[in-house]
C-alpha cells in the first residue's frame, strides 16, 4: 500500500470499506472548516489525531501526514496551517485514484 | 456524523473465540473489524467507553481492541475498570496507540494492558498480536477445564470415601471445603465433645433363630437402611455397625451447636421409620420386633484407630460406653438419655413420655448416673 503521485494500492479485500471511508473523509473536510471558523483548536487537534489513526491504516499515508500536521498545528494554534492542510486535503481527496491489489 | 456505525455487531463468525473493538472513529472499528473477520474471529463493536464496559459486562469477550483516545471514557479508565472486576481481570486487552506515543504505553500498563497495537495499524502486526493472545486463552483454557475435570475427581473421591460413614449431603460439604479446611478424617486423633448414640435391635435374637440365612441377611440390610436413613437426615456421623447395632455420632467430625438436639431428633426418627417395619414382620414372621436406643454426651476420643492392616474412623470414651450400656437396657421403642443430655433435650421431649430412672449404676462404671427414660413411640416389645 504506497502513495505514488495521488494513486494508493489498497488491499483487494477492503474495496468494501472505501466507499464509506471516502465519504467520512470528504465530511471530515467540512468538520475541519467549521472547526477552524469556530476557533476550536482542541477538536481540530482531535480530527488531525483521528486522521493520522485512520488515514495510513487503509493506505492513505498522505492522509495520516496531513492528520500529522494538523494535529501539531492545533498544539500551536496555527490558523494558517491548519487553513493550508484543509486545504491540501481537499485537493488530494478530489484526485487520489485507488488501484486494488 | 459518519457514515459507518461503529456500534454494535459486526460479525457472526462460527468461532467461539469473540473479539471487542472499542473505537469512536467507525471507520478505523470497520477496518479492524474486517481484518479480524477474515481470520474468523467474532467481532463486536463500541463507540465509547461506556458502551464497552456495559458489553463487558454483560457477555464478556476473549480480547479487547481498546482505542486510547476516545470522548467520555477513555480507553484507559476502561482498562483499568475491565482488569479491576474480578469477573474480568482475566479478558486480554490490546490498548490501540499512536506509534510515538510512549507515555501512553507507560499509562495503559498502569492500567493493566495486556499489550499494545500502534496505530496506523499494520494487518500482519494486528493478526500476529491476536493470534499470540488466542493461543494464551487456549491455553488457560485448557488448563482451567483440566483443573475443573481433576477438581470434580477428587471431590468424587473424597465424597465417596467419606459416605461410608455420612450422609451423602455431609459428604458434597466435606468435599466442598476440602480444598479450604483439609480432609476432616485425615487429622490426629482428637478429644472433643460429642453425642453418642446406639441403636440395636430388640428380638434380634428370636430373628435369627425363626429364619433362615438369607432371609436374617435381607432383614437386617432393611433394618439398617431404615436407621441409616434416619440418622443422615440429621447428618449424623455412623462410626460403627456391628451385628444388628449401630453407633452415631454428633458434633463430630464437624461442629454441630445443636447436636443433641440432632441426636434425639434422630433417634424419634429411627423409631417412627422402624415401625412399619416391625408391624411388616410381625405379620410375615410372627416376630415382635423394635428399636432401643441409649444416647449421652460427653468428652470423647475421635481418631483413627486400629494397626497399618486395619484401622477404623471411630470414637472412644465414656459417652460412647455410656451410650451402649443404656442401649442394652432400652426396651423396644425406648430412649435412654444420660443425664446431661436429657437438660439439653427436656424442651423437646413431652413431660408425659418421659420417666426417670434415678441414678443407675451402669455395668462397669463406678458410680451411677442420672438416667432417663423416653417413650418414643415404638411400642413393640422384645
Amino acid at each position: 500500500m504506497t502513495d505514488d503521485n495521488r494513486t494508493v494500492i489498497v488491499a483487494k479485500d477492503l474495496a468494501d470499506l472505501i466507499p464509506v471511508f471516502f465519504r467520512n473523509r470528504q465530511k471530515e473536510v467540512e468538520t475541519l472548516r467549521a472547526a477552524l471558523a469556530a476557533g476550536d483548536f482542541e477538536q481540530l487537534r482531535q480530527l488531525g489525531h483521528r486522521m493520522k489513526g485512520v488515514g495510513n491504516s487503509y493506505g492513505f499515508v498522505k492522509v495520516s501526514e496531513l492528520g500529522k500536521r494538523v494535529e501539531d498545528s492545533a498544539r500551536s494554534a496555527d490558523k494558517a496551517g491548519i487553513d493550508g492542510c484543509i486545504g491540501e486535503y481537499a485537493d488530494y481527496l478530489s484526485k487520489v485514484q485507488i488501484v486494488y491489489e | 456524523m459518519n457514515d459507518r456505525s461503529s456500534d454494535g455487531s459486526t460479525a457472526a463468525a462460527e468461532t467461539a473465540y469473540r473479539v471487542l473493538v472499542v473505537d469512536d472513529d467507525p471507520d478505523m472499528a470497520a477496518f479492524l473489524s474486517h481484518l479480524l473477520q477474515g481470520e474468523g474471529l467474532s467481532v463486536e463493536t463500541a463507540a465509547d467507553g461506556a458502551s464497552a464496559l456495559m458489553q463487558v459486562m454483560t457477555a464478556p469477550p476473549d480480547l479487547v481492541l481498546l482505542d486510547v483516545m476516545m470522548p467520555g471514557t477513555s480507553g484507559f479508565e476502561v482498562c483499568r475498570q475491565i482488569k479491576g472486576d474480578e469477573a474480568t481481570a482475566l479478558i486480554p486487552i490490546v490498548l490501540v496507540t499512536a506509534l510515538e506515543d510512549s507515555e501512553s504505553r507507560v499509562r495503559g500498563i498502569e492500567a493493566g494492558a495486556d499489550d499494545f497495537l500502534s496505530k496506523p495499524v499494520k494487518r500482519e502486526e494486528l493478526i500476529a498480536r491476536v493470534k499470540t493472545l488466542r493461543r494464551l486463552h487456549d491455553t488457560r483454557k485448557e488448563l482451567e477445564s483440566r483443573r475443573l475435570a481433576a477438581e470434580v475427581q477428587r471431590k468424587e473421591a473424597i465424597r465417596k470415601a467419606f459416605s461410608r460413614y455420612i450422609s451423602p449431603r455431609l459428604a458434597d460439604r466435606i468435599a466442598d471445603a476440602a480444598g479450604e479446611h483439609g480432609d476432616p478424617f485425615q487429622g490426629r486423633a482428637q478429644r472433643t465433645s460429642l453425642v453418642a448414640l446406639f441403636a440395636d435391635l430388640r428380638g434380634f435374637t428370636r430373628l435369627t433363630e425363626k429364619n433362615e440365612v438369607g432371609a436374617v441377611v435381607a432383614m437386617l440390610n432393611e433394618y439398617f437402611a431404615v436407621l441409616t436413613e434416619a440418622a443422615y437426615q440429621h447428618d449424623g456421623t455412623i462410626f460403627n455397625m456391628a451385628g444388628d447395632s449401630l453407633l452415631v455420632g454428633f458434633n463430630v467430625p464437624f461442629a454441630q451447636p445443636d447436636a443433641a438436639e440432632r441426636a434425639w431428633r434422630t433417634a424419634l426418627e429411627m423409631v417412627a421409620r422402624f415401625g412399619p417395619v416391625a408391624a411388616a414382620w410381625r405379620e410375615r414372621h410372627g416376630l415382635s420386633v423394635g428399636v432401643g436406643i441409649g444416647m449421652c454426651a460427653g468428652e470423647a476420643i475421635i481418631g483413627n484407630v486400629g494397626s497399618t492392616h486395619y484401622a477404623s474412623y471411630t470414637i472412644i470414651g465414656n459417652p460412647v460406653n455410656t451410650a451402649a450400656r443404656l442401649m442394652q437396657m432400652a426396651a423396644a421403642g425406648e430412649v435412654l438419655v444420660c443425664g446431661p443430655l436429657y437438660e439439653r433435650i427436656r424442651h423437646l421431649v413431652p413431660a408425659e413420655r418421659v420417666a426417670t430412672r434415678g441414678d443407675v449404676k451402669l455395668r462397669g462404671k463406678s458410680e451411677a448416673i442420672p438416667v432417663f427414660a423416653v417413650r418414643a413411640g415404638g411400642r413393640e416389645q422384645a
